[in-house]
């Protein structure tokens, strides 16, 4: 014991400033990791939040007959509410298909149809988020769509596809009531890529 | 112990390289992430190096550009007595690489029947047809896929239209030309014509102010977005300290008065007229188009009083009159008044429209006699009424409006229905001992004119409005049917020094109408007589009037009240003088009739619709259901080859300030950049699955939420491994 406390102011500073430097690189991994963590808990949050204020004004916009918006600044808002009972999946769908709308939920694509129009609607949400539950979907089940008048459309899942975003070979102008949910595939991915995942559906009523 | 020291040592190695590669990690991770982070950036950025006076759109091979088509317009106009005919010449050139669709906005005078659109494409011209509205889209959406060249005029208000021209081809240049005939407007002895040369940006009111319009039985009609076809009306605007002016004009004018002309001026260009030909033309052969060019000219002597002139056309006689009536200037009494002045200082109105809309309400509270009342309303996306309701014109009064005026400032949005429904409310409906007037100051730059329109008819009662249009670029269409519709006049102020003997004009004509009670009829002849509602007519205004028939015999009489005795004029026809695309303006004014019909309530707005189709199919002009469209046979983009829209960026209006009207929001280049990309990757791609369809982009639907999880997965491993890899304390320091 004795000659080990001889040693140790001889090797003192060594061990000091290397213990300094690794409290350091440890501590800023700690910090860039939590900074992260918090950005994207934020994008979940935010995701999860809008849709409770959505839902509220979406209810108001139902009763009154008016476009409400979520919140004042907002520069879209909730056109539909979507319902897929088997899997207890439900979100309120926005106007318009800016990166701003997809944030806080689903958006029905500017330039296709209305819902229950003839034609085809595109509604559009991230993987991750929104149409997470997307993956669940299968053949045969029942997709709900409240209108932001209060009229109910229901639709059936007809198939699924996975395309290029670009060609997507949607037409807008599509014989029949057509809908189409689309979101980024594959779903575990981690980066983003040019591939979509399409569930397709039919007016049933 | 020598065996513990090199231990030691061996592990701090390790640590070592273990930081260093987490600390590389870390860094590639971070540089990746940035560069991810601009490549999202860029879509939304108008790039630095863009070149004065273009507008650059992105493509989707990275880093390209793609230049927005330029364009020169020529106005060539012919007034051939009470009616003039305008071709416009507009050059598209293409100075891209690619093919490009370029889309136009542009204005044309509020009352134009458009009824000629021609491609010219090397030495063949293609004539358009007129079709219904969206029959037409077809046509011109099928020759765009299939690579023909071809042009779509389409008309999204009566005074603002849209030119698509598909297939332009690389460093190519096409021409269009579109024809319109107008009616001069008279006033006072002076007759004028107005080339609008620019759209100026116009407030869009949000979807949230919607209203539902609850009819007595409860049940209510929601009103959608108050400005359907926003998207339509706002083309990018430039900035003009980053930019140069945009869009050359040249124009040029024959003027066959049919009267020993008087004097001629351009109000707001400098012009020239050729000592041989007559022809008058811009002293600059370029002006950019940033401003209304108007022309005014007089009789040599007195101002002709009446007109009577006809055309046949198919068979069809079509009669156009006017009478200025005259002015009994002895022992006229005025009336005492009611003046609700209102102002607009919204953002647009910013520089010197705000100086002159001022000036003039000022001038107009200076002319308050004793015993008149007046109020002042002030809008921009709130408004302020200064006195509960109209007040004695007293001085105290007076001076405490001009203070409230003087302290206005130009900022915010333009929602003009609720001043202008303070404005007609009136707290005395049926006192016939004043007259009410509403003096309306705005340079009408809105989207939801058919909302104002709306308002007037509802709630004018015994109020008269009188619109008075202020700035560069007003819209006229808006002043013009809101006079008509409010009963009053439309009054324009262009410049700082017109404010005053516009202004006493107008204060000369709003004493009290000329002549009231107007009535109008063929003697002899059961044609019908438009416009259906006839306005007062105030001091130096003439009525005009249309009609059409098989037959025209017999003659037109005008009678009415001019104060408490009656008068009457009658033209025989048989004495009226061949005039020049009469059976168009007889058309155009009808379908303004069924416009107002609507407005009013008196036609459903699908029957309104349907009239306005049948009447603009008859007539071959371009209407709200109808449009011109001409496409070229042979193709000439090959298969396969790209197509990218393009819209035709406009100059904001001279005495325009950007950043009190884009200021708030993110300026529009960078805004429609945006837009413009979106657009144009929608147009972009030949589908293969759906030919001659488009098909939908999808668009990025995964958030960096897990890639940025992930990677704070990662630090935190990395940052506890640090922490174990820390040495041992000795127990004894504990």
């Amino acid at each position: 014991m004795v000659p080990a406390t001889l040693t140790l102011p001889k090797v003192g500073p060594v061990r000091l400033s290397r213990r300094s430097f690794l409290n350091f690189l440890s501590a800023l991994c700690l910090g860039l990791s939590l900074l992260l963590f918090g950005q994207s808990a934020w994008i979940f949050a935010k995701a999860q939040l809008a849709q409770v204020l959505l839902e509220r004004a979406f209810s108001q916009s139902v009763v009154t007959g008016e476009p409400v918006k979520a919140w004042r600044w907002a520069d879209t808002w909730p056109v539909a509410r979507l319902q897929i009972p088997r899997i207890a999946a439900s979100a309120i769908v926005l106007h318009g298909g800016s990166g701003e709308a997809l944030a806080f939920g689903p958006a029905l694509l500017a330039e296709t149809s209305r819902i229950g129009e003839p034609g085809t609607a595109v509604i559009s949400a991230h993987r991750d988020t929104h149409f997470a539950f997307l993956k669940d979907v299968v053949v045969g089940d029942r997709i709900t769509i409240t209108r932001d008048d209060g009229l109910v459309f229901t639709y059936r899942v007809t198939g699924t596809s996975i395309v290029d975003w670009n060609k997507s070979g949607i037409d807008r102008h599509a014989s029949g009531f057509n809908l189409v949910l689309a979101t980024c595939y594959p779903f575990d991915a981690i980066t983003r890529g040019s591939e979509r995942y399409l569930v397709h559906a039919e007016l049933v009523k | 112990m020598n065996t513990y020291l090199r231990a030691r040592s061996f592990k701090s190695r390790l640590d070592f390289i273990v930081a260093i590669f987490g600390l590389a990690f870390v860094l590639a991770l971070t540089i990746f992430g940035q560069a991810r982070a601009g490549e999202m950036k860029l879509a939304l950025v108008t790039p630095n190096d863009v070149k004065a006076g273009s507008l650059l759109l992105k493509s989707t091979e990275g880093g390209k550009y793609l230049e927005a088509p330029r364009l020169a317009t020529d106005f060539n106009v012919t007034v051939s007595g009470p009616t003039a005919r305008t071709i416009v010449t507009q050059r598209f050139e293409n100075p891209a690489d690619g093919f490009v669709e370029g889309v136009y906005v542009f204005p044309l005078p509020e009352n134009s029947a458009v009824d000629t659109l021609k491609i010219i494409a090397g030495n063949r011209v293609i004539v358009g047809e007129v079709k219904e509205r969206q029959e037409a889209k077809v046509i011109y959406e099928t020759a765009k896929a299939s690579g023909q060249a071809a042009a779509l005029l389409e008309q999204e208000r009566p005074n603002l239209f849209t030119n698509s021209v598909a297939n332009i081809g690389p460093h190519e240049t096409v021409i269009v030309q579109i024809e319109y005939q107008e009616t001069v407007k008279q006033s006072s002895g002076t007759f004028s014509l107005r080339l609008p040369l620019v759209v100026a940006p116009r407030y869009m009111p949000a979807p949230i102010v919607q209203s539902v319009d609850f009819s007595n039985d409860g049940y209510g009609v929601t009103v959608n977005d108050p400005v359907p076809d926003r998207e339509r009306i706002s083309p990018p605007v430039l900035d003009p300290r980053k930019h140069a002016p945009v869009n050359p004009t040249t124009i040029s004018v024959t003027l066959n008065a049919g009267f020993a002309l008087g004097e001629v001026k351009s109000l707001y260009h400098p012009i020239k007229t050729d000592p041989v030909s007559q022809v008058i033309s811009l002293v600059d052969a370029n002006v950019p188009a940033d401003k209304d060019f108007a022309l005014e000219w007089q009789a040599a002597g007195t101002a002709p009083q009446a007109g009577l002139f006809t055309e046949t056309v198919n068979g069809k006689n079509y009669l156009l009159g006017f009478v200025t009536p005259p002015v009994a200037a002895t022992n006229e009494v005025f009336k005492p008044r009611e003046t609700i002045f209102v102002i607009d200082n919204s953002g647009s109105m910013e520089g010197p429209s705000m100086v002159q809309a001022k000036d003039s309400l000022i001038y107009g509270l200076n002319q308050m006699k004793p015993g008149d009342h007046f109020n002042v309303i002030r809008f921009d996306d709130t408004m302020d009424q200064l006195f509960a309701d109209a007040v004695p014109a007293d001085k105290e009064n007076i001076d405490r409006a001009k203070a409230f005026v003087s302290r206005l400032n130009a900022n915010g949005g333009t929602e003009m229905i609720p001043p202008m429904r303070a404005a007609l409310m009136d707290s005395h409906a049926s006192d016939t001992s004043h007259l009410r007037q509403v003096v309306f100051l705005t340079d009408g730059a809105i989207g939801n004119e058919e909302q104002l329109f709306a308002t007037i008819s509802k709630g004018l009662g015994r109020s008269r409005v009188f619109m008075v249009g202020i700035g560069s670029a007003p819209n006229s269409y808006l002043m013009t049917r809101a006079a008509e519709l409010g009963r009053g006049t439309f009054t324009h102020i262009g410049e700082a020094a017109e404010v005053t003997a516009r202004m006493q004009d107008l204060f000369s004509k709003i004493g009290s109408p000329v002549v009231t009670e107007l009535k109008a009829e063929l003697v002899g002849n059961s044609a019908k007589i438009t416009p259906d509602m006839l306005p007062d007519l105030y001091r130096g205004e003439p009525v005009l009037l249309m009609a059409a028939a098989r037959d025209l015999s017999g003659s037109l009489k005008i009678s009415g009240n001019i104060g408490a005795q009656p008068w009457e004029v009658t033209l025989p026809i048989a004495k009226a003088a061949k005039g020049d695309g009469i059976s168009k303006l007889w058309a155009r004014r009808r379908i303004a009739d069924f416009e107002v019909a609507s407005t009013l309530g008196t036609l459903t707005y699908d029957a309104a619709n349907k009239a306005i189709l049948a009447m603009a199919l008859d007539h071959q002009i371009v209407s709200s259901q109808t449009s011109l469209v001409a496409v070229d046979k042979t193709p000439k983009r090959p298969p396969g080859e790209k197509l990218t829209r393009a819209d035709i960026p406009l100059n904001l209006p001279a005495g325009w300030d950007y950043d009190s009207v884009f200021g708030e929001e993110m300026p529009a280049v960078e805004q429609r950049d945006a837009r413009a990309e979106f657009l144009q990757l929608a147009m972009l791609q030949k589908p293969a699955a759906v030919p001659g369809q488009q098909q939908v982009m999808l668009p990025q639907t995964a958030t960096p939420a897990e890639f940025m999880m992930l990677i704070a997965g990662i630090l935190l491993v990395l940052s506890l491994a640090f922490r174990l890899a820390l040495p041992r304390q000795s127990p004894r320091q504990m």
